[in-house]
Formats: C-alpha cells, sequence, structure tokens
C-alpha cells in the first residue's frame, strides 16, 4: 500500500514539473524592432 | 600617482579594483572587507599594487589615501562616507537601497560645507541608466516620464535589497509629486537579447536619484526583476544573476510629435557595476579626465557628462545599446 502511494506521488510529482516546465515556453516581443550598440554620433 | 580605498571584497568591490588596475595613474589601491582573509586573498590574486589593510566602517580613513569606492551592503557605507567627509576625501558608493540612498543624501550639507564631493548609486542600476537616461533626455525638446528597470543581481547581499524592494509599500513620482502606491505585481520588461522579457515591479529603490536629476518630469520610475527562486526547474539564461540587464525608456516631446528613445545594457551584474564604480571613482580622483569636484551627495544623473563617461565605460567593455523600432506604451 505505502509502495503505491509513494509511486502515484512520484508520477503526480513528475508529470507536474513536466508540464511547469513545458509550461514556461518563449516570450516573445509584441513590438518590431530590434537593439543597436550605441557608436559614432551618439558619443558625440 | 593616487591611492585609492576600495571598501567591501565582494562581487562588485573586486570587479571594481580590477578596473583601477587598468587605470593608470592609481599607485596603490587599498583593499578592506569585514572578512580581512577575504580581502586578503582578494589582493593577492589581484596583483602586487594591492594591499589588504584592516579598516572597519566607522574608523578614520587611512593616511594617504585620495579617493574611495564603496561596495558595501546596503546601509554599511555610511559610515564609511561619514568618515570620508571628515577627511575632505572623495569618496563614491555603489548602495542602491531606497533607505540607505536616504541616509547618504542626508549627508549632503555635510559634504557641501566640507567640500567633498561624495557620488551615490554607482552601479548598473542606479548609475549607468541614470547616466543614460540623461543621454536620452537632451534629445527631446520635454519629457514627460522616465522608467528605468533593471534585472539580475551582483551578489547575495544585491539579492536581498532586490527582494527587499519588491517586498516593500512603493513611493512613485507621479504628477511632480511622491505617491504612496499599492504595488501593480510584475509586468514583462523587455531588455536586449539574450536577456528578453522578465517579470518586473515597479519599487522605491532609486527612484529618488532620478527625481534629482530630473525634477521637472512629471512621471519616474524603477523596476526591478524577480530575484532567482529556489528551484531548479524554470531556470533560462540570466536567471542565476550572474548576467543582468537594464533598459531606460525616456518618453517626451521631439520635432512637434509624442515619442520614446529606449536604451539598454546586457553585461555580468557584478563587472558593469564595478566598473561604473571604478569610472566613477577615477572621475573624482582626476585620474580619467578633468575631475568631478561637485561637492554634495548626488547620483550620476547630476554628476556626471554622460558622452564622455559612456564613451570610457564602452571603452572598458560595458556597451550600451539603443531599441531601434516602435516600443509600446
Amino acid at each position: 500500500m505505502f509502495r503505491r502511494v509513494l509511486l502515484v506521488l512520484g508520477v503526480a510529482g513528475a508529470i507536474g514539473a513536466i508540464a511547469r516546465v513545458r509550461g514556461k515556453g518563449e516570450v516573445v516581443e509584441t513590438t518590431e524592432g530590434g537593439w543597436r550598440e550605441l557608436d559614432g554620433p551618439e558619443f558625440r | 600617482m593616487t591611492v585609492a580605498l576600495v571598501v567591501g571584497a565582494g562581487e562588485i568591490g573586486t570587479r571594481a579594483v580590477r578596473q583601477l588596475l587598468d587605470t593608470s595613474g592609481f599607485a596603490t589601491i587599498l583593499l578592506a572587507d569585514k572578512d580581512t582573509s577575504r580581502a586578503k586573498a582578494a589582493a593577492d590574486a589581484l596583483g602586487p599594487s594591492v594591499h589588504a589593510v584592516e579598516y572597519e566602517p566607522g574608523e578614520a580613513i587611512p593616511p594617504d589615501v585620495e579617493v574611495i569606492a564603496c561596495a558595501l551592503p546596503a546601509g554599511i557605507d555610511h559610515e564609511v562616507i561619514a568618515a570620508a567627509i571628515l577627511a575632505g576625501v572623495p569618496v563614491a558608493s555603489s548602495d542602491d537601497e531606497h533607505d540607505a540612498l536616504e541616509q547618504l543624501r542626508a549627508l549632503d550639507q555635510n559634504a557641501r560645507s566640507s567640500g567633498v564631493t561624495v557620488a551615490i548609486g554607482c552601479g548598473l542600476a542606479p548609475g549607468l541608466t541614470d547616466v543614460l537616461a540623461v543621454h536620452a533626455a537632451a534629445l527631446f525638446e520635454s519629457v514627460d516620464e522616465i522608467r528605468v528597470a533593471r534585472t539580475g543581481w551582483a551578489g547575495p547581499a544585491s539579492v536581498d535589497t532586490v527582494r527587499h524592494e519588491r517586498r516593500v509599500p512603493v513611493r512613485a513620482w507621479r504628477d511632480g509629486g511622491w505617491r504612496e502606491e499599492r504595488s501593480r505585481g510584475d509586468a514583462l520588461v523587455f531588455f536586449p537579447d539574450p536577456i528578453g522579457g522578465r517579470d518586473c515591479r515597479v519599487v522605491t529603490g532609486s527612484t529618488l536619484l532620478l527625481v534629482d536629476a530630473f525634477p521637472n518630469v512629471p512621471r519616474l520610475s524603477v523596476q526591478l526583476g524577480e530575484p532567482p527562486r529556489r528551484t531548479r526547474f524554470r531556470r533560462r539564461f540570466g536567471d542565476e544573476g550572474e548576467w543582468g540587464a537594464a533598459r531606460v525608456e525616456v518618453w517626451g516631446q521631439r520635432d512637434g510629435s509624442h515619442g520614446c528613445v529606449a536604451y539598454g545594457v546586457v553585461d555580468r551584474t557584478a563587472v558593469a557595476a564595478g566598473t561604473v564604480l571604478a569610472v566613477v571613482t577615477a572621475r573624482l580622483a582626476g585620474v580619467i579626465g578633468p575631475v568631478v569636484k561637485q561637492p554634495g551627495v548626488q547620483g550620476l544623473g547630476v554628476l556626471v557628462e554622460p558622452v564622455p563617461f559612456l564613451a570610457e565605460l564602452a571603452q572598458r567593455g560595458v556597451r550600451s545599446a539603443v531599441f531601434e523600432g516602435v516600443p509600446v506604451a
């Protein structure tokens, strides 16, 4: 009985961890454009 | 040749010493830490020009010291700066916690009457971001909002400060005055790659330094990113805090229309903060360019000329970027 409870908890924990990692996903910026290093005219 | 005292041999302090070593004009760098063995180990590793000394906050400044850099946990540098003012020695501090900054600003009259320049908030944000804000604001005819955001922390003391700032009630600068606000929780802020989007929350933090530099701007805010969670899951680049980023958004009127300039920087947080602290220290000593002498306790937005300062940082590898696109208000 104890082993079964442990097994169920273990499986539930593993599924939860996988779902948490998969659910994070990448955040996509909603703006258009990009970053350019400050140089030249900006330093004058 | 100048003798500098660096107080604090942690993440930022040791990086500042390394930068000072790369600056010709410093004969000797004295390094002090409450953990003397740590200061000695760092001094041994950094070379023969660096000497570990026994100095504790509250003690008189050692003789021959001409400039001081403080890289201590929040609040501890107050006693060092008070002693520096008494000794007539200029000092730069990397402290970024709101209450600690208030306490340091309370020394302003003492510093002015003693003719001592005290630079506070010398790190990534506050520090570099204040200078970027001044640089961006110069592009506008009138500025109506400045938002500063930072993610990343330089060490355990820095993480503690970020957690504290995110937990306490917010005093925000709205419509030209201070207002108590309930936290509105986290919102996504986009930093330059590879940091990208991070949850950040409005905090009081170093807003008062922005107010000093921009007293006529109606809305000023500082946001701090979420500190590391005690979990091994959901880790992304930069989550461990070694890498950090800052973003400065300045909104205002130019050429007859409302617009925004966004500057950003990505670097190892301790490296960026240590470099800013070292460059300010060198400027206070007159080792790089003309000596910065403006008695009082001030942030970098008031104290530093943006262009040569940003150029010096870029030369040392701390490079800022501008966002070219259409940011969302």
